[in-house]
């Protein structure tokens, strides 16, 4: 679970984002959207632990990411907009770096890694250096990474950059299945039939405020009185 | 090439280089008179030196101008050969591997534009702190001799700067044509070639120049030493740039500067001819040369066989905690296999061993009482100086060497003190055993005028142990604080301002450690040269003043470079 609790973030003066409050639930699958510079990879990064939050404060299952980070960490899985990783190191590598760093054996990461490169398609470029990837296959390298230790958490931001239409399905129907296993799933993205299609729970945000969060049902309702369309709703809320 | 062009690129690298530099907020104010003041402290101290360096060898052993710009000279061709050196591995990193290149490349702007701003780029960049360390040295050399300033500005400027610009085209056109050669025989092998020939070089030069034998030669001539005594150089000297330049200044200083000018003439020619030679070069074979850098990395990266194990492999199980092992394998994986990063640690080893070994022969005569203990501070001073570059180099850039990748790191649940202290231990051992190495054998000569009494030997291994701490800590440390994510070069990042600051604080502490030591040091071999008794614990109060700064300092560096890490990133 996660849970925002009037969480603000400043830049100098600048307020990115704005006494924020939301939960995601263990088993729901949340959609942050929101236009360019809205604040939703803020929001992410501070949830992932890459940003401090300048008041309120961050809950992951339960876990304060300021006062207890590695406990929040723990559970948590972070899928960046842009897969960096270290050029010098093969896939596997990495991805045993990864494991090395939850702490899990050996033998089970073995195991993990054999049965979700066969999942992702990755083959034989697992062992090849990162630096000869594309970005689709780094984007699968990191999503692999993401789900080694069996997170509870999954905060995504923008899963779709670079993958093909293939590895794209890929990951979102395996998103969407760690959801029904009862993962939280926060997932930042600008593709609305994507949002429309996994999510359970809807997000807008704008200028660094929430603007929107409610379900896929009640926002049906919201679209009637448009055009029945989630663009239309988008772009006049975001106006 | 396109002139409008080549202006008009110059012109927006200028306005972001002005924003970058210029930058108006506090904090940056602040940091920029910080490191004003750090530098012109360093460039005052560099100047008083050389200018007290001067008089001293010229008043006191009287070795005469003869020798003393033969001196120069060795000291010249070090610094071509630094500067060559360093332009081959920066200009391998913006003239091959910019991402700049690549976006400019795809756009309707001539190869040799390209080449000439990333050879700008890279010749400022990669010789700016050097020249500024020889424009000081310099300029407390000339004003021993009373130059007046303009005779001292046509040294910097027309022939400090083409000295520097013949050795940074030397470079690229040596660049060029190892790219030509590694598309056929492998990248690692051009390297490793390249470093066994520049060794090859620096030993050949120093044989065939031998000091000792010059030194002894011109003492014959006692005490007219400072007449032309050209005979005694080796042949191949008439052939390189640092002697036209020493040449030069040998004339000069000798008030016959009509007799150095053919040599000043000789530099600035051969110079414009090698910026014509390397820009022809440049016109017909940088792009290819920039195609076949893609073609030797794609064949360097074969896929690994899946069922090979190798050394420190990720899949073998370890004795250490799993977060340690995963960041000690990491750091070990990504160290060697960058070839700017193992070689340059190569080189600066077997440097050190042709260092050791010269050195461990050096036999004393107690003839003149302050020779052992001037000896035994130029050492130290070396040995200080060796552990500052080796920090500078290589433990400076780790944190920045994390890159964006570091995201993987900082959202893991991972202390943040794990991770910075194994960081840490690793950057220190490596230094300190080089270190160790170093102060061992250059304590040898001196432990062998006094084989029963040790107390220096174990002197210097503590100040050995001290100094690699307080450098790899302050560089570990600033390192952190002055971290840019966005630079993959470690040169580059070990060539910042932040890094070139960090390289004067420790040269300062450096100076600082050598002032102390430099009472009691004379006190032993003045004890030993007049036999008297020197109780050992005459040591002991600076060692302790010694130990209290580099505990400070040390406290000071990994405190900062912590805290930084924990910024957002």
């Amino acid at each position: 679970m996660i849970q925002l609790q009037s969480v603000t973030k400043k830049f100098g003066s600048f307020v990115a984002i704005d006494n924020l409050s939301l939960t995601v639930q263990a088993g729901e699958f949340f959609g942050f959207l929101g236009p360019n510079g809205a604040g939703k990879t803020t929001t992410i990064k501070m949830i992932a632990g890459l940003f401090t939050p300048t008041s309120g404060r961050i809950l992951i299952n339960g876990f304060d990411s300021v006062k207890n980070p590695l406990e929040a960490k723990q559970s948590l899985a972070y899928i960046p907009d842009q897969p960096f990783l270290y050029d010098k190191l093969t896939g596997r590598e990495f991805l045993y770096f990864v494991g090395g760093l939850f702490r899990l054996s050996k033998e089970f990461l073995k195991e993990q890694i054999e049965k979700l490169i066969d999942h992702f398609e990755i083959g034989d470029w697992v062992d090849r250096r990162t630096e000869d990837y594309s970005q689709g296959m780094r984007q699968r390298i990191t999503i692999v990474a993401a789900l080694l230790h069996q997170p509870k958490v999954i905060v995504v931001d923008e899963p779709m950059v670079g993958l093909d239409p293939r590895s794209a399905r890929i990951v979102l129907d395996t998103l969407k299945k760690q959801s029904r296993e009862g993962v939280a799933v926060f997932m930042s993205t600008h593709s609305l039939p994507v949002a429309e299609e996994l999510c359970d729970r809807i997000g807008i945000i704008k200028d660094g405020s929430l603007i929107f969060a409610d379900t896929q049902d009640r926002l049906r309702s919201y679209k009637k009185q448009y055009d029945g369309k989630l663009e239309s709703v988008f772009l006049e809320l975001t106006k | 090439m396109t002139i409008p062009v080549f202006v008009h690129i110059l012109y927006y690298k200028i306005v972001s280089f002005l924003k970058t530099t210029f930058d108006l907020r506090f904090v940056s104010i602040v940091r920029g008179v910080g490191s004003l003041l750090v530098f012109g402290g360093f460039a005052a101290g560099a100047y008083i030196l050389a200018n007290e360096i001067t008089r001293y060898v010229l008043e006191q052993p009287k070795i005469g101008l003869f020798l003393f710009h033969r001196f120069i000279s060795m000291m010249l061709f070090v610094f071509f050969v630094s500067v060559n050196l360093g332009n081959i591995i920066v200009s391998y990193a913006t003239l091959y591997r910019s991402p700049e290149v690549a976006y400019l490349l795809t756009k309707p702007v001539a190869y040799p534009t390209i080449f000439v701003l990333k050879f700008l780029d890279n010749f400022l960049y990669s010789s700016t702190t050097l020249f500024l360390v020889a424009f000081m040295v310099l300029l407390g050399y000339g004003s021993y001799f009373g130059y007046p300033w303009y005779v001292m500005t046509c040294i910097m400027v027309l022939l400090l700067i083409p000295f520097m610009l013949l050795s940074a085209c030397l470079a690229v056109l040596i660049l060029m044509g190892l790219m030509k050669i590694a598309g056929k025989i492998g990248f690692r092998r051009v390297m490793t070639l390249l470093s066994g020939l520049y060794l090859l070089m620096v030993y050949l030069f120093f044989k065939f120049s031998n000091p000792i034998r010059l030194i002894e030669e011109t003492a014959r001539y006692y005490p007219n030493v400072d007449i032309n005594l050209a005979r005694l150089d080796p042949f191949f000297a008439r052939f390189l740039p640092s002697h036209w330049l020493a040449e030069f200044l040998f004339f000069l200083s000798r008030g016959e500067v009509e007799r150095g000018l053919p040599m000043a003439l000789l530099l600035v020619l051969v110079t414009a001819a090698m910026v014509v030679v390397t820009l022809l070069v440049a016109h017909r074979f940088y792009y290819r040369s920039w195609l076949i850098t893609f073609q030797v990395q794609a064949e360097s990266n074969t896929p690994q066989k899946k069922d090979s194990v190798r050394f420190f492999d990720f899949r073998k199980n370890s004795i250490l905690p799993a977060q340690i092992e995963s960041l000690l394998k990491k750091e070990y994986f990504t160290f060697f296999r960058e070839p700017g990063q193992w070689i340059h640690l190569g080189v600066m080893i077997v440097l050190i061993t042709v260092f050791v070994s010269s050195i461990r022969g050096l036999n004393f005569i107690l003839r003149v009482a302050d020779l052992p203990a001037l000896t035994y501070l130029v050492l130290f001073a070396f040995g200080g100086f060796l552990a500052s570059s080796l920090s500078l180099r290589f433990v400076f850039p780790l944190t920045s060497l994390e890159g964006q990748s570091f995201w993987a790191i900082r959202s893991m649940p991972v202390k943040i003190g794990t991770y910075y202290v194994s960081k840490f231990l690793v950057g220190f051992l490596a230094v300190a055993i080089l270190a160790v190495v170093v102060f061992w054998f250059s304590n040898a000569p001196f432990v062998r005028l006094t084989p029963t009494n040790r107390v220096l030997l174990w002197f210097g291994l503590f100040n050995a142990g001290m100094l690699s701490l307080t450098m790899s800590a302050l560089n570990m440390g600033l390192g952190g604080y002055f971290a840019n994510f966005q630079e993959k070069n470690p040169i580059r990042i070990a060539s910042s301002q932040g890094a070139t600051l960090t390289f004067l604080i420790t040269l300062v502490y450096l100076i600082i450690l050598v002032a102390i030591i430099t009472v009691p040091i004379t006190g032993h071999f003045d004890a030993i040269f007049y036999g008297r008794f020197f109780p050992p614990g005459r040591i002991m109060p600076p060692t302790l003043v010694l130990a209290a700064i580099s505990v400070f300092l040390t406290t000071f560096g990994l405190v900062i470079g912590y805290r930084s890490l924990k910024r957002d990133f």
